[in-house]
């Protein structure tokens, strides 16, 4: 059966009633916008996910791809903003596919409301939705209950009235690239420092006729510092009452073991994602 | 010289300083006039207003919260009296702190345990304190236990609804009763007895000390069963903790015997008597 | 809509127990539209050193996801200028700024008419008093005083808000405490830490806790803060340190992370 799956609903209303908290999800607070420019579409995010008032994620991606021309901006629970956009994203492709031709945003937008419209609200995705197609530039946001917009600029999430502010002050019809990428990214500061729900840094994605291009930590006003003391523990602070160790041969047992040539090699394999 | 004219003079408004708090703050005469006035939020329900703000176990979201959560205990015996106490307080699932003090030093020949809400205990305990100090000035011999706790339950009586949690012990040595033991708690209830566990690990404190005591104990023993009561309940129940708080009063007053870190003893009990073998730390 | 973007201002501890009350099902219509707290964040921070006390707090006002302002002190000198005593509130301002003030009375009423400054042990149990005097309508605040005591050694006490209290050598509080005070229990109490090299297992002994330097004080201040920035959002802005001693009142403002 493809879709959600629905076996635990009961049990977990049954729960709520007895006054079980539902489990928090991983929102992102966050602060996106959105604005057309004279021959593009630019659209920016912070990158902070929160979990209440915790600090869940320092730098995540806010801004999905949807298609080579094609990007969108979520807001809302982390969860549903990624799957959201991945399953319109696949749908647009095989549409693209079997139509043999580039996807129109508002192909995109309209797949996108359809199915929040169908879960009544409760898919928690509000997006900014934007692309260059044969049609021309588009920017369009979609609230998580379908309802959409189609407008010259807009913002979304926590942080939407101080990005608005910006805009509404120093937005003006035919901008340039840069003052287009400079205004979003301003926005976004505002977010950044004036709401508490978006933080750290500011993403970036500009796409035109030609390509998309992702300005992946654009600005980055926000490093850790160096802390002053040193906090590495010595050898033996903590007390040890048993010890095992696990050999190889045992261990091959359960998993493929692979040896290195190299020492100084690290193990193959996607890389950490570590803040900077 | 400056000292003395200070001493002779006074000034104009005998009461200038000491009658400030009365006029800061809203006084209603719902309050017993028993002690001190105490303000009160301009609804008409306010106990059920404070629960609503405080009890975070009827709502866990509630905005203010309040330190609780305890075992302790006190048992008479051919010696004396054993009063032991864990050290930890919990406010929701957060442990405020693990060095509470729970057995609360009345005078030196009276304790008080503290179980339910910390403040309530500390004040009202100290305020018992005072009561007892003013017996004696008043009277010229020292305040029976008996006497004691009864101002004590009294007291809670008074404001019985309000939303006071306590649930405490008063153990003390008197020439006329001997030693003696009382529990009390914030419904009124007075009771005496020779044995009282009390708090969210009290079951498990019982469990080991109904199992042990008879009143023919060695103080030795005393100490010990004490000791391993508590830690029983530490061990078991996740709002205990921290460290073992040791009493043992006797015919000329209490005697503190260490304020010891629950972890050390754990393993010493398990080491050299066997016992928890559920806990091991060998890994399979 | 624009509600929907607001999902009412960060709750505390996340809790999951089975065991609970319900807490959305309510006997009969019962209703409580008197609600006079506001939670203002922020976190305050005490250590008492050998011959010293810090008392630091950073200085972010916050409500729901708003920031109030950015400099709003939350730790105070009180007494008048001779006193060695500081008080940090935490929790909601109001109520904090009302215990402020009448401590700080009490304490300079106290000096006129006795001609000398209360001692901190004294002034520790007069605010207990102030706060169990509400304890029918609390002050919604974290308190922690400091001074140094009879002997010149620092001295820290912590409040619950209806006035249980006690001296302690260090105590983070607010919104950030449960981030704070797990490290200040390994790094000033040495909690978890065993000396080294003295046999394994349970030959190791715990490494007992002694008064730090000042300097290190500071620095661990500083790092717990800095770090609580980083991962709480009502932290932030500016940090405000007061450093009592017995030669008089230090204060230091460093600024932290303003996103």
């Amino acid at each position: 059966m493809p879709g959600f799956d629905f076996s635990n609903h009961n049990r977990n209303q049954a729960l709520h009633a007895r006054g079980v908290p539902l489990p928090k999800a991983t929102s992102t607070g966050t602060t996106i916008v959105g604005c057309i420019y004279d021959g593009g579409v630019v659209i920016a995010a912070d990158t902070r996910a929160t979990s209440g008032p915790i600090v869940a994620d320092k730098n995540c991606e806010k801004l999905h791809y949807i298609s080579p021309n094609i990007w969108c901006a979520g807001a809302g629970t982390a969860a549903d903003t990624e799957f959201t956009t991945a399953i319109i994203s696949s749908n647009l492709e095989l549409h693209a596919l079997s139509t043999g031709r580039k996807p129109r945003v508002v192909t995109c937008m309209t797949m996108l409301k359809q199915h929040l419209f169908r879960y009544q609200g409760h898919i928690g995705a509000y997006l900014v939705v934007a692309g260059v197609d044969p049609t021309g530039c588009h920017l369009f946001t979609v609230h998580a209950h379908g309802s959409t917009d189609k407008l010259p600029y807009v913002t979304m999430g926590s942080g939407s009235l101080a990005a608005m502010s910006v805009f509404e002050t120093q937005w003006k019809a035919k901008l340039t690239r840069d003052e287009a990428v400079k205004l979003t990214s301003d926005a976004i500061q505002a977010g950044i420092w004036n709401d508490l729900g978006s933080g750290s840094n500011v993403d970036v994605c500009v796409i035109t006729e030609e390509k998309a291009q992702l300005l992946r930590n654009y600005i980055t006003p926000n490093v850790r510092e160096q802390k002053q003391r040193d906090y590495k523990f010595k050898r033996g602070t903590t007390a040890v009452l048993d010890e095992k160790i696990i050999t190889r041969e045992e261990i091959s047992k359960y998993v493929t073991v692979h040896e290195l040539d190299d020492k100084n090699e690290s193990a193959v394999g996607e890389k950490m994602d570590v803040d900077s | 010289m400056d000292t003395l004219v200070a001493q002779y003079s006074r000034p104009a408004f005998e009461n200038e300083g000491y009658a400030q708090d009365d006029d800061q703050q809203l006084i209603t005469q719902i309050t017993p006039p028993l002690s001190l006035k105490f303000a009160l939020p301009p609804v008409a329900q306010s106990s059920s207003w404070l629960r609503a703000m405080t009890d975070d176990y009827s709502n866990p979201n509630c905005p203010i919260k309040i330190a609780h959560g305890t075992t302790t205990l006190a048992f008479r015996f051919q010696g004396g009296i054993i009063v032991a106490t864990d050290s930890r307080a919990t406010a929701g699932n957060w442990i405020a702190s693990q060095t509470v003090k729970k057995v609360i030093e009345i005078n030196s020949c009276l304790l008080g345990t503290m179980a339910g809400g910390a403040a309530d205990c500390q004040y009202w305990l100290a305020y018992l304190g005072m009561q007892c100090r003013l017996h004696e000035l008043r009277h010229k011999r020292r305040i029976s236990v008996a006497a004691a706790s009864k101002i004590l339950a009294n007291l809670v009586y008074s404001y019985k609804g309000m939303g006071l949690s306590m649930g405490t012990m008063c153990a003390g040595v008197t020439p006329q009763e001997g030693p003696a033991l009382y529990y009390i708690d914030s419904d009124g209830t007075r009771l005496s007895g020779n044995l009282f566990c009390v708090g969210s690990g009290q079951t498990f404190a019982y469990g080991v000390l109904d199992a042990e005591y008879k009143y023919d104990l060695t103080e030795e023993e005393a100490l010990e069963l004490g000791r391993r009561s508590i830690l029983a309940a530490t061990h078991r129940d996740a709002f205990s903790g921290g460290f073992i708080n040791l009493y043992h009063v006797k015919e000329d007053g209490w005697v503190k015997h260490g304020f010891n870190d629950t972890n050390p003893i754990f393993w010493k009990t398990k080491l050299e008597k066997g016992e928890f073998s559920n806990v091991t730390s060998k890994l399979v | 809509m624009a509600s929907v973007f607001h999902p009412g201002p960060p709750s505390g501890t996340p809790k999951y127990s089975f065991a609970q009350q319900p807490n959305t099902a309510s006997e009969g219509a019962r209703q409580h539209s008197f609600y006079p707290y506001t939670d203002n964040g922020g976190s305050t921070l005490g250590i008492a050193g050998a011959d010293f006390t810090i008392i630091a707090g950073d200085t972010r006002s916050t409500s729901g996801y708003s920031i109030n302002t950015r400099y709003c002190p939350k730790v105070f000198r009180i007494g008048g200028p001779e006193s060695r005593i500081a008080l940090s509130v935490v929790g909601f301002a109001a109520d904090g700024d009302a215990l402020k003030e009448r401590l700080d009375t009490i304490l300079k009423m106290y000096k006129y008419q006795h001609g000398k400054t209360m001692s901190v042990a004294a002034c520790a149990q007069r605010l207990s008093h102030i706060l169990y005097g509400k304890r029918f309508f609390p002050y919604y605040v974290h308190a922690i005083l400091g001074g140094l005591d009879e002997e010149g050694k620092g001295a820290v006490y912590s409040y619950d808000p209806v006035g249980s209290y006690e001296r302690e050598q260090c105590r983070a509080g607010g919104a950030a405490a449960s981030l704070i005070m797990p490290f200040l229990d390994n790094q000033v109490n040495y909690k978890n830490q065993c000396i080294p090299g003295r046999g394994t297992g349970h030959e190791l002994r715990q490494r007992v806790q002694e008064p730090l330097p000042r300097k290190d004080v500071e620095q661990l201040v500083e790092d717990a803060f800095s770090s609580a920035v980083e991962r709480h959002i009502e932290v932030g802005d500016g940090l405000q340190m007061i450093i009592i001693t017995s030669k008089g009142i230090e204060e230091i403002y460093k600024p932290l992370k303003k996103d």
